[in-house]
Order: structure tokens, then C-alpha cells, then sequence
């Protein structure tokens, strides 16, 4: 008897999962953590995309390198540039059923402002307020063209539920208490198309469909009814996960081997979309032997571009000067630098360190956390051989490469990173690599503290007509890439594998972080 | 039981108290070395925390809050005379206070090492008697194969293997769930314990006891196998010794039964470096967890630690690292107490040194 019941008992174990309905459609995503759900606090890759799902925005991101009305239904924009008026739509719902107004956008941006973090560095420098209840003002202390832009990264929280957690215990932010930002750690309080039903924080986020979303005629017939962003990117796991049917879409962070391992299987396809990061060389130019354009110029000429495309997923385009190919205002008309020996023994030839380029070996940083940089290294020594250029391959924590980064006497002659813009301009990828604010910090080892390019790339990103300053851009890469600051490595392609049930169609979404796996557009078709 | 006598109530007492004593010298020296260790990684704390592109202005605000910006020793005892207030400080990660982290984190990892412990102690002890008792055999070959086998392989090497054989149909059994505490559609149940099997029980879920065992399983395996290896051998080689022991012989010829020889008078002296051992296992498997956690997606107190590394989230390492130094104090000393229990000579040894 006692032997049948723990027969029940263990049989009851193994299919205690497997006896539950699902009628619920789900669509889960594995993302590399943390994932940060307070609209003012929440910025990088799984909090941009959790953040787009859970909080409406004034406008919205499109394919073309443009915004569409949202939340907003029109905007102007005064003569001068110093005000712009978003008119919103009557009827969008907060996930608590009262309505999105002005006062919640104004009080939105002023929260942003005061907390500091996530995407305020990005908002214009400007005050906001409710002209009523659906008319919102923002004015401008300098004109910007990317002011309405930039509005893809205010998500509009509900006053009412944010005020109405307030932790006044805390005195972080004087009369507002915590701003409630111990509430919106693991609660949201927006008018998206889903709402965060369950946050611990780690291990998953799970967000619920919001069927009153102001926009819900555009849901995906099969859109999810429910979407969780698993806490994981371990290689097993998430193999495993797939082959279970218990995962829909993978990070973007697994190996090639990885991805192809999955690809191989039926029911499994492997998506590359197209980003704004590229993968760069970056040199200082204040260490000698890179201080010398032609020294610099030699290196670029030596490298095996074709080789370094062969390491990544096919389809993996070379860099075309020193900003993604998917930004607007990017130019192909300028100096590419494909491997050629000749012109590279040329360039090193009126290098002034010619004679003794043995004495001045260079050393290469590459992140230890992304081992899979160290064969771009390795390839890179072996090319550098061939002209006599000696190199150092060093492996480096991230935390020591932005501690170097932060003086001109630590930065390493060369260390490699991806970088990804903003939004998608090139001026804004020109401002964050190559101006001087950015100089002590890992965006840019290049030290070019020039402030006449400085002020070139100020003027540019400040020309209000875009094909003026499109033409602006152009002549700054051609000088840049002439001056081989950096060595433009390659596009990065976003990779995720995925279930083919799955109608997902990322190239009809913006580029901009965030919004390439928006679930309401994607249809679970189970 | 003659073990709880007056006078030895009271030097168990009297050994308490001296063990506790020492263990705050012990404790105090750790956190200064932890406090020391963890600002001396590389990289600024509050620009990790906040992200690359966050504005000066904010991170200073953050250097402030956290006190980054005073002397060393300022530091340290602004964080020790909050510490004593059972006030840990907040995480740099979570935003929030490291003792609320804490009390989310640890259960989890407490009810997988829980049952990795009775795992390994069940498993150990009972494959290092049949070992014993059939020393030589074929029984005794495969146990010692299969023991150096779980001794060698690193507990993360054992999570893939069950991951890939025991959670997907094509490569072996589809009988465990991949990850996490409790299958999609089941709500935790209410917190008393924070362990999910027991305040399951205690809520009378029986369903959610099921689930959540049935996720227990395969990562407190995994976690279990090596200590279970290393006490399956200890448990062999101490029977083995005792078997070739004078008393074991008189009790055989004095007629006494097989089963009870082994059970009563071999198996109980045979235990004492097992259980030292155990104990030493059962605190290290809370730190060592960390990949077994990643591999299944559990949300433990291992990951929040290596997590916080990562991010030198200074105010989380150093509480969990007081965490883990307390487990170990706390465990060693049960460790001496049972081993007592076990051996009575330790304990006239004991009251004779007092």
C-alpha cells in the first residue's frame, strides 16, 4: 500500500506540469536582465522593448527613420524652433481605465527630469506644460530638430497612481517623496498595450494584453494574450526552452553556434534584423603610433574586413564609414578601407615611426565579457603581422575599460566595442563617437578634442532642414573616415531565433531600440 | 537520552555561547574585508548603476546618497552602525533595500540547497553503507565509478546534462520543467517561509506543492550530486575501518543481527566526518549555486550575489557575503553539536578541556 502511494505521489510529480491547460496564447522572450520598468529609470536593450509595450508615447517610431502620431494626433512646431504643442487624442485609457490628459504627459517629463536616470539625458532641455487637458506644451531654452523625435523615449505615466504611491518616508526627491519609484519597480502604472501583471524582479516580467488600448483595432489578429520576458540567456537553457515549446523568441545574445544549432531544427528559423550599432576599432589618436594619420591609415589598410564578416552571421555588412548604414544622413561616398597590402605597406612607409614601428607595439583591448570579440583580436594581430606592426591582445573587464576610458593617460591604443545610436540620425552617432564631451568616457577612445569638428557636428545636428543637414553629415564622415580615427568593423545584425508559428515581422518596425519586437504587432499563430 | 543531562546542558550551553562569541570576531573581520575587497573592483559604482550615458550630475547625485565621496573609514562605519541596525543599505541594482532583496532571494536558494542537502545525505549515506557492506563487489566498483564521476563533474556540468535529457522530448524524457519555482497559471502561494513546498503545505495547495517540487527536482540534483559523491566515499571508508573493529566482531559473536550491527553500532561512529563534511557542503552549495541557478532560471540569492559583483552593487556583496559567513557559523555549529550527539567521547573530551 505504502509502496502504491508513493508510486501516485512520484507519477502525480512528473505530470503535475504537463496536466495544465494552456488556453491562454503566450509569447515569451528570453532577454539578458536587468530589466528596468520605470519609465524614468528603464533604458537599455530588454527595458526599452518592456517599456514600449507597457507606455504609450506622443509619437512613435517608424521604419523610415521618422516618427507617426500616437498619443499625439498632430503637433506644431513654432518659426523659431523654442516651442512645440502635441494635440492629444480624446479616449486612451490608463490600464486603470481613467484617461490619458496633458497633465499626466507634462508630469511624465518633469518626473523624467528630477529622476535623472534612464532616458533623461536624451530629453530636450525645455519645460512642459498642460495647456488643457489635451493640448501639451514644451518650450525649448535652444532650438532642436530632434525635439519631437526625441519624445519616443517620454512614456507617459498615470499621475493619479504614481502620486498615489508616493513613499513620503523618503526624502530622495524633497516634497515628491521616492517619486514612486519604489511602486514602479515592479508595478506599471501606463496606457500600452500591456500591463505588468507579475514583476519578482528576476527570473521573468509578465505582462497581461490590454484590451482597451486606444489603438487596439491594430493588434495582430493572434497578438499574445499574455508576454513574458524570461530572465535568461544561458545557451542550454535556452535550447531547451525552444525544443519544449516553452519559448517563442530568443535574446539577441546567443552564439553563432548557438543560432545555428537551432536554426537546424524544424519549426525554428533565425531572424537578423538590421540595428544602429556597429562594431568599431577605436584608436586613441594621442598614443604614438596611432597619433600618425598614416600609421592609423596603415592598420586600416591591413586589416581582413572579408574575414571579420566571415566570423559573423551571413549577411553581416562591412562598415561604410563611421556610422550604420540604417542611420539617415549616412553616405557611402567617402574613403572605404578594404585589405590591400600595398597601399598598407605605403601609408606605414611615410608613417614617422617607420623606421622603428617594432619599438611601438599596440595593444588591443578587447571586453572579456564578450569572448566572442577575442577572434576579431587574434585576427587582427595576425593581419598587422603581415605588415610588421607588432600587437598586444589583451583581454579587459568592462569595468577597467571604462575606468581607462575616463583619462587621455589610461586608454589603451586600441579597444573594441559596439555602439549603437540613439535615434536614427547620422549626426547623433557623429556626436556620441567623435565630440569632446564624450571623450572621457568609453564612447569614444579616439581623444580627438577638436573643437572645430565639435562645432561642425553642433551646427549640423542644429540645421533644421534635413537635406541641408544631411549634406552636413556627409562631408563630417568623409572627414572622419579620411582621417581613420577608427577602423569601421561591421553592422551589427540583431539575431534572434524563433518559433515559426510566430508572425513576426521586425522590418516593418523602426530600428530605434526597443521596438523591434513590439508584441501587439506580432501574431502567436499556435 | 543520556546526552541531555544537567551538567552537560550546561557545557552545550557554555560551548554555545563561546562559539558565538568567536563568530562575531569572525564576522566582523569578514565584512571588513569584504567592505575592502569590493571597492577596490574596477569601475565607479554609481556610473555602473545608472548606465553609461546618465548625466553627471545625477551620478554625483547617487555618490552622495551612498556616501561613495567620503574617506574609506567614514564609509565603513556608516555602513557598520547600520548593519547593527539590521539596516543593510540599498542595492545600486534593485533600488531598493539589500534586506528586502534578501528576503526575496534567499528562500528560493534555501529550498533548493534544503533539498539538496537531504539529497546528498540520504543518497551518501545510504550509497557509502551498501558500498561498505559489499565491499569489493561489483555493487562497491560501481558506486566508487559512479562517486569519482559526481566528485569530478561541476554542478553546472550536471544542470546541462539534466536539462538537455530531462526537460525536451529529443534527447530524452520531457518529465521535468526547464525553469523557474512554479509552472505558468499557478500563483505562489501566501508567504510564510518563503520556501514555495512548505507554504504550499501550509496553505493546503497540495497542486502548488506538486509544481513546485516537481521544479525543485532537477536543479537540487544537480546542486546534490557532488556532495552526495564525496559522502558516499567518506561513509564507505569510515565502515570500512570500523568493520575491521575488535567491538564489531564481539558483537557478531555475540549473536547480535547483521542489520543491527551495521545500523546501530557500525553506521553511527561511521558518521561523524560525513556529517563534518555535510555541513560543509550544505553552506558552501548556497554560494556554489550560482550556475546551477543561471542554467534553470531560479531566482536565488547565488545569482543576486554574482550579479552583484558584476554591477558592484557594493551594499548587496557585502550582505551577502555576511549572509553566507553567517550560514557557515551557523551550520558548523550544529555540525559540532550533532557530531556530539554522534561520538561521545568528543563530548566527555569537551567537558574535560572545560
Amino acid at each position: 500500500m505504502r509502496k502504491l502511494l508513493v508510486l501516485t505521489l512520484l507519477l502525480s510529480l512528473v505530470f503535475a506540469t504537463t496536466a495544465l491547460a494552456q488556453d491562454e496564447s503566450q509569447l515569451r522572450i528570453t532577454f539578458s536582465w536587468d530589466t528596468d520598468i520605470d519609465p524614468a529609470v528603464g533604458d537599455d536593450f530588454s527595458s526599452s522593448h518592456a517599456l514600449a509595450n507597457i507606455y504609450d508615447t506622443l509619437v512613435f517610431p517608424n521604419k523610415d527613420a521618422a516618427v507617426d502620431p500616437w498619443v499625439a494626433e498632430s503637433w506644431e512646431v513654432s518659426d523659431d524652433f523654442l516651442t512645440v504643442t502635441f494635440n492629444l487624442r480624446q479616449g486612451v485609457l490608463f490600464h486603470d481605465g481613467s484617461e490619458l490628459q496633458a497633465s499626466d504627459v507634462a508630469y511624465s517629463f518633469d518626473r523624467l527630469r528630477a529622476v535623472g536616470e534612464g532616458y533623461a539625458y536624451l530629453m530636450p532641455d525645455a519645460t512642459a506644460e498642460a495647456l488643457d487637458d489635451y493640448t501639451v506644451q514644451f518650450t525649448l531654452s535652444q532650438p532642436d530638430p530632434f525635439a519631437v523625435d526625441k519624445m519616443i523615449r517620454l512614456y507617459i505615466a498615470n499621475e493619479d497612481v504614481v502620486r498615489a504611491n508616493y513613499d513620503m518616508e523618503s526624502d530622495l526627491y524633497g516634497e515628491h517623496g521616492d517619486y514612486g519609484r519604489n511602486f514602479l519597480l515592479t508595478n506599471s502604472a501606463g496606457s500600452g498595450p500591456y500591463e505588468v501583471t507579475d514583476y519578482p524582479l528576476v527570473g521573468y516580467l509578465e505582462m497581461r494584453r490590454w484590451d482597451s488600448w486606444w489603438n487596439a483595432e491594430n493588434f495582430h489578429a493572434n497578438a499574445a494574450d499574455v508576454v513574458t520576458y524570461v530572465d535568461t540567456t544561458e545557451a542550454a537553457t535556452v535550447r531547451s526552452l525552444m525544443l519544449n515549446d516553452e519559448l517563442e523568441i530568443t535574446d539577441a545574445w546567443q552564439s553563432i553556434e548557438g543560432l545555428q544549432a537551432l536554426d537546424a531544427v524544424d519549426g525554428i528559423d533565425v531572424m537578423a534584423i538590421p540595428s544602429m550599432t556597429s562594431f568599431y576599432y577605436m584608436m586613441n589618436t594621442r598614443l604614438a603610433p596611432l597619433d600618425d594619420v598614416h600609421c592609423r591609415r596603415a592598420l586600416a589598410y591591413a586589416y581582413d574586413y572579408d574575414q571579420v564578416v566571415a566570423l559573423e552571421w551571413p549577411g553581416t555588412q562591412t562598415m561604410v564609414g563611421p556610422v550604420p548604414q540604417s542611420l539617415g544622413g549616412h553616405t557611402s561616398d567617402l574613403t572605404i578601407y578594404g585589405r590591400d597590402l600595398d597601399k598598407a605597406r605605403e601609408e606605414l612607409a611615410q608613417c614617422q615611426y617607420a623606421d622603428n614601428i617594432a619599438d611601438y607595439p599596440i595593444d588591443v583591448h578587447w571586453i572579456s565579457q564578450v569572448p566572442f570579440e577575442e577572434q576579431f583580436a587574434l585576427l587582427f594581430q595576425a593581419n598587422m603581422a603581415e605588415i610588421g606592426v607588432p600587437v598586444n591582445v589583451l583581454s579587459t573587464p568592462w569595468g577597467t575599460v571604462v575606468e581607462n576610458a575616463a583619462n587621455m593617460e589610461t586608454s589603451p591604443h586600441i579597444v573594441t566595442i559596439y555602439v549603437s545610436t540613439d535615434l536614427p540620425e547620422a549626426g547623433l552617432m557623429l556626436q556620441q563617437r567623435y565630440t569632446s564631451p564624450t571623450a572621457n568616457t568609453w564612447q569614444q577612445n579616439e581623444w580627438l578634442l577638436d573643437e572645430d569638428l565639435d562645432a561642425r557636428i553642433t551646427d549640423a545636428l542644429l540645421t533644421m532642414d534635413r537635406d541641408e543637414r544631411f549634406a552636413k553629415y556627409a562631408d563630417l564622415q568623409r572627414e572622419i573616415a579620411d582621417q581613420s580615427y577608427s577602423l569601421f568593423l561591421y553592422d551589427q545584425l540583431e539575431k534572434h531565433a524563433f518559433k515559426t508559428f510566430v508572425d513576426w515581422r521586425p522590418e516593418e518596425n523602426s530600428r530605434v531600440m526597443g521596438y523591434q519586437i513590439f508584441a501587439p504587432y506580432i501574431g502567436v499563430d499556435q | 537520552m543520556n546526552f541531555l543531562n544537567l551538567e552537560e546542558l550546561q557545557r552545550l550551553f557554555v560551548f554555545l555561547l563561546r562559539r558565538i562569541f568567536q563568530s562575531i570576531f569572525v564576522l566582523f573581520g569578514l565584512s571588513i574585508l569584504i567592505f575592502l575587497l569590493s571597492r577596490v573592483l574596477p569601475g565607479d559604482p554609481a556610473r555602473m548603476a545608472l548606465g553609461a550615458r546618465a548625466p553627471q550630475e545625477t551620478i554625483e547625485r547617487l555618490r552622495e546618497e551612498m556616501r561613495l565621496n567620503d574617506p574609506l573609514l567614514l564609509q565603513y562605519q556608516y555602513w557598520f552602525t547600520n548593519a547593527l541596525r539590521g539596516d543593510l543599505g540599498d542595492s545600486l541594482r534593485t533600488r531598493r533595500p539589500v534586506v528586502d532583496d534578501i528576503v526575496e532571494f534567499l528562500p528560493a536558494s534555501m529550498e533548493l540547497v534544503l533539498l539538496a542537502g537531504v539529497i546528498s545525505a540520504i543518497g551518501g549515506i545510504t550509497l557509502g553503507t551498501l558500498s561498505a557492506r559489499h565491499k569489493d563487489s561489483w555493487i562497491d566498483n560501481l558506486v566508487r565509478i559512479v562517486s569519482y564521476m559526481g566528485v569530478v563533474t561541476p554542478a553546472f556540468v550536471v544542470a546541462i546534462i539534466f536539462l538537455t535529457f530531462f526537460t525536451t522530448a529529443e534527447f530524452g524524457l520531457d518529465l521535468f520543467p526547464p525553469i523557474g519555482r512554479l509552472s505558468s497559471g499557478f500563483e505562489p502561494p501566501p508567504r510564510v517561509t518563503g520556501l514555495y513546498t512548505v507554504d504550499s503545505l501550509l496553505a493546503g495547495q497540495f497542486d502548488t506543492f506538486l509544481d513546485a517540487l516537481h521544479h525543485l527536482i532537477l536543479p537540487s540534483l544537480a546542486l546534490a550530486l557532488g556532495s552526495l559523491s564525496q559522502e558516499a566515499r567518506i561513509t564507505r571508508s569510515t565502515m570500512s575501518d570500523n568493520l575491521t573493529r575488535d567491538y564489531i566482531a564481539a558483537e557478531r559473536a555475540l549473536g547480535i543481527p547483521e542489520r543491527t550491527v551495521t545500523g546501530k553500532f557500525l553506521l553511527k561512529p561511521s558518521l561523524i566526518p560525513t556529517v563534518s563534511i555535510f555541513g560543509l557542503d550544505f553552506a558552501a552549495n548556497l554560494s556554489n549555486a550560482f550556475l546551477v541557478e543561471v542554467i534553470f532560471n531560479w531566482p536565488g540569492i547565488s545569482r543576486y550575489a554574482t550579479t552583484a559583483m558584476l554591477y558592484k552593487d557594493l551594499n548587496a556583496i557585502a550582505a551577502v557575503i555576511l549572509i553566507l559567513g553567517v550560514t557557515f557559523i551557523v551550520v558548523n555549529i550544529l555540525v559540532d553539536l550533532v557530531v556530539g550527539i554522534l561520538d561521545p567521547r568528543i563530548r566527555l573530551r569537551g567537558a574535560r578541556s572545560d
